[in-house]
């Protein structure tokens, strides 16, 4: 045993430094961390609905709670509820098929609530836009509050929105 | 060797039954037989038993037949070409085969969905990809109908209610789960019949994501697809774009430079690692086991970083165009990145073994969800769920493109058929894609990356081995633009297989067993 903690103290890391993106990340994660501490006092719920995305944007919001992120150090937590959550995560174009379900799941959250639009499709409907089976953004049918581009945005990405997200809320309704 | 398609026509004409074999220059044979041989070419067919049928689709106003043309492809997995039976209908009626073929089942209706075309005789008439939001009328693969925005009212539908199985009896309950799920999955609507824990039934409802991509690349340049064959699955889009680039590739007779073909296998063998590490590790969360989990995880995020510094993608998009690559990825990143296999390697198996050394995560693996052997070819089964149930077949091998028939492939078998097989299986294929991939970068041609590739009509079909099985791709182009195009992915028939699976587990180990089969929703409903 004592091998073992020898090894984790001078031995290679595991999870180590990538890139420099990953500095930046959680010098925005600490950001958006006291935005959160401040606004919705520390922590804030996301509840994600996919409408019709290709699954990229999921498996990075998936991400966004491994071992190289951990975004609940920041406050974050995606719920299975949208009666838990403050936060609608919102991925692809709205399908006919996903349109009434998307809307019951808004009604559910309590409100006040927000919703963010994420990736290409979700914002403006990409490249479905002309299709018969979408109908388009997803604003078309919900109040987006901050639409975050990308095909898919990378985790950094979406949490710059989020933190655009604190920064307009605090503009709002100043505390 | 004869191929399928000379045999079935040695067969028929035995017999006296007319029939056109035309070869086509990219491997498969299209036999075209008349409507009133049907029943008959269907029974020899049937009887022959290597023969499993893997897609099916129409087409309106194919070549100089005006009307509907049926295709039905067979396929051998010890036989690399394919085998495309073209029945051309004269109205709006056709023959159902899902009694004796039960993937047929889902390709009807796919097909009744699309173009309004009846099967007789079919055992299950209910609508697939278009909901009860879509009028009973609306046909939207037909000519006459240009695709556009539609204003459908989404609060009172004026489809046909879709009815589900009813089940019934003393203590017998049922779970509606979905389409919105408690995890940041895609949707899809999950209805359990259940006697106290354990599943006696489970019928799946999807196409919740439907978005037309086929309709979307009608009368399109073929050359600007690759963009909705990278979105049929995000995490897919390296084996579709390449399924598609290649379809167009044959039809325009285009020759790929070496160097871009080794790339590619790069970046497919590196979708199968990310997708598969991303399945183990949440088979383990599923069983609640972070400490495994992360470990892979952990390896995931590095391989889409490594997608992400030599294609700009960490899904690997934008890169793979017909004709070759968009751009080269330089050798030194390659390099550098064969020297982070040799640690991925070593720390993957001690995350193997992690998982491998706890009872419970070992406990709740072993003989959950089974998948029969006899499921496989009647249902089109492909890829590690296949494989885990002592089917050793692999696009890869039995219907070779690119380099694959030179690189070193290995093909991992187990009859088990449970969880913990899907889960070994897909740790040997990792360790086989890691392999490759490091044969490939040690034997890198240096040179152009990208061939001109012109736009000549045509069609043709190809099949790749994605992480998820096999997919197929069937593209028609005429008058320069793209006039139909079809897509089967491996989600479209392994889906089947979990309903089997579930059978006999309790509710809990659900999730787990679906993530043990990884079954793209996306893929499913285009």
């Amino acid at each position: 045993m004592i091998i073992d903690l020898l090894r984790n103290f001078f031995g290679k890391k595991i999870a180590q430094d990538f890139d420099p993106e990953l500095a930046e990340f959680r010098k925005i994660g600490f950001e958006l961390k006291r935005h959160i501490d401040n606004i919705f006092s520390r922590s804030i719920a996301i509840r994600e609905v996919d409408s019709g995305s290709d699954n990229a944007a999921e498996i990075e919001l998936n991400n966004l709670g491994t071992p190289h992120y951990d975004i609940e150090r920041f406050g974050l937590s995606f719920v299975a509820s949208p009666r838990h959550a403050d936060i609608i995560v919102i991925t692809g174009a709205v399908t006919h098929n996903m349109a009434l379900a998307v809307k019951k799941t808004f009604e559910a959250m309590p409100q006040p609530g927000f919703v963010i639009a994420v990736g290409d499709d979700a914002c403006d409907g990409g490249i479905y836009k002309d299709s018969y089976a979408v109908l388009g953004g997803a604003d078309k049918i919900l109040p987006v509050d901050i639409k975050i581009p990308g095909n898919p945005p990378t985790p950094l990405q979406i949490m710059k929105g989020l933190l655009a997200l604190m920064e307009a809320i605090k503009k709002q309704k100043p505390r | 060797m004869n191929t399928l398609g000379i045999i079935l026509k040695q067969t028929l004409e035995a017999r006296n039954i007319k029939c056109l074999l035309r070869k086509n220059n990219s491997g498969e044979d299209y036999v075209c037989i008349e409507l009133d041989s049907f029943d008959e070419t269907m029974l020899l067919i049937k009887n022959q038993q290597l023969l499993r049928l893997t897609a099916m689709w129409a087409a309106e106003d194919f070549e100089d037949h005006c009307g509907f043309t049926l295709f039905y492809v067979f396929e051998n997995y010890n036989v690399p070409e394919l085998l495309a039976l073209e029945v051309r209908l004269k109205d709006k009626r056709a023959p159902s085969i899902a009694l004796d073929f039960p993937v047929a089942c889902y390709f009807e209706r796919e097909i009744k969905d699309g173009f309004g075309i009846e099967f007789e005789g079919a055992f299950d008439t209910r609508r697939l990809f278009l909901h009860e939001v879509y009028p009973d009328s609306f046909h939207p693969l037909l000519k006459s109908f240009k695709n556009q925005a539609l204003d459908l009212n989404h609060e009172e539908p004026k489809g046909t209610e879709y009815i589900f199985k009813e089940v019934a009896g003393e203590g017998i309950y049922q779970i509606p789960v979905g389409p919105v799920h408690a995890g940041i999955i895609e949707p899809g609507h999950f209805r359990f019949g259940a006697i106290g824990e354990t599943i006696f039934n489970m019928e799946i409802r999807h196409f919740y994501k439907h978005r037309g991509l086929e309709k979307l690349a009608e009368n399109r340049n073929p050359a600007d697809c690759v963009v909705i064959a990278e979105s049929i699955s995000g995490d897919e889009s390296v084996a579709n774009a390449t399924a598609y680039a290649m379809t167009i590739e044959k039809i325009n007779e285009c020759i790929i430079p070496a160097r871009a073909w080794q790339l590619r296998t790069v970046l497919l063998e590196m979708e199968r690692i990310y997708s598969h590490l991303g399945d183990m590790a949440g088979m383990q969360v599923d069983v609640a086991y972070p400490v495994g989990a992360s470990m892979l995880f952990i390896l995931r995020e590095e391989i889409l970083r490594y997608n992400a510094l030599m294609t700009g993608s960490r899904f690997s998009k934008g890169i793979i165009t017909p004709g070759g690559l968009q751009r080269d990825i330089g050798t030194e990143k390659l390099k550098d990145f064969k020297v982070y296999l040799s640690d991925f390697k070593s720390r993957f198996e001690e995350a193997l073994k992690t998982a491998c050394d706890s009872s419970w995560v070992i406990d709740r693996f072993d003989t959950t969800g089974i998948v029969k052997q006899e499921l496989v070819s009647p249902l089109n089964l492909s890829g590690p769920i296949a494989r885990a149930s002592g089917a050793t077949i692999d696009t890869r091998r039995s219907h070779p493109y690119g380099i694959y028939n030179k690189v070193k492939l290995s093909l991992p078998s187990k009859i088990e058929g449970d969880v913990l097989a899907r889960f070994m299986i897909k740790a040997a294929e990792i360790k086989n894609s890691a392999d490759i991939i490091n044969g490939i970068i040690d034997d890198l041609y240096e040179g152009p990356f990208l061939s001109q590739c012109s736009n000549d009509d045509g069609y043709s079909l190809t099949v790749v081995e994605a992480p998820r099985g096999q997919n197929l791709h069937w593209v028609y182009v005429k008058n320069g633009v793209i006039d139909r195009y079809k897509v089967r992915t491996a989600s479209f028939c392994n889906w089947f297989a979990i309903e089997h699976a579930v059978i006999g587990n309790i509710v809990p180990d659900f999730p787990v067993i679906n993530k043990s089969m990884n079954l793209s929703y996306a893929g499913n409903d285009l």
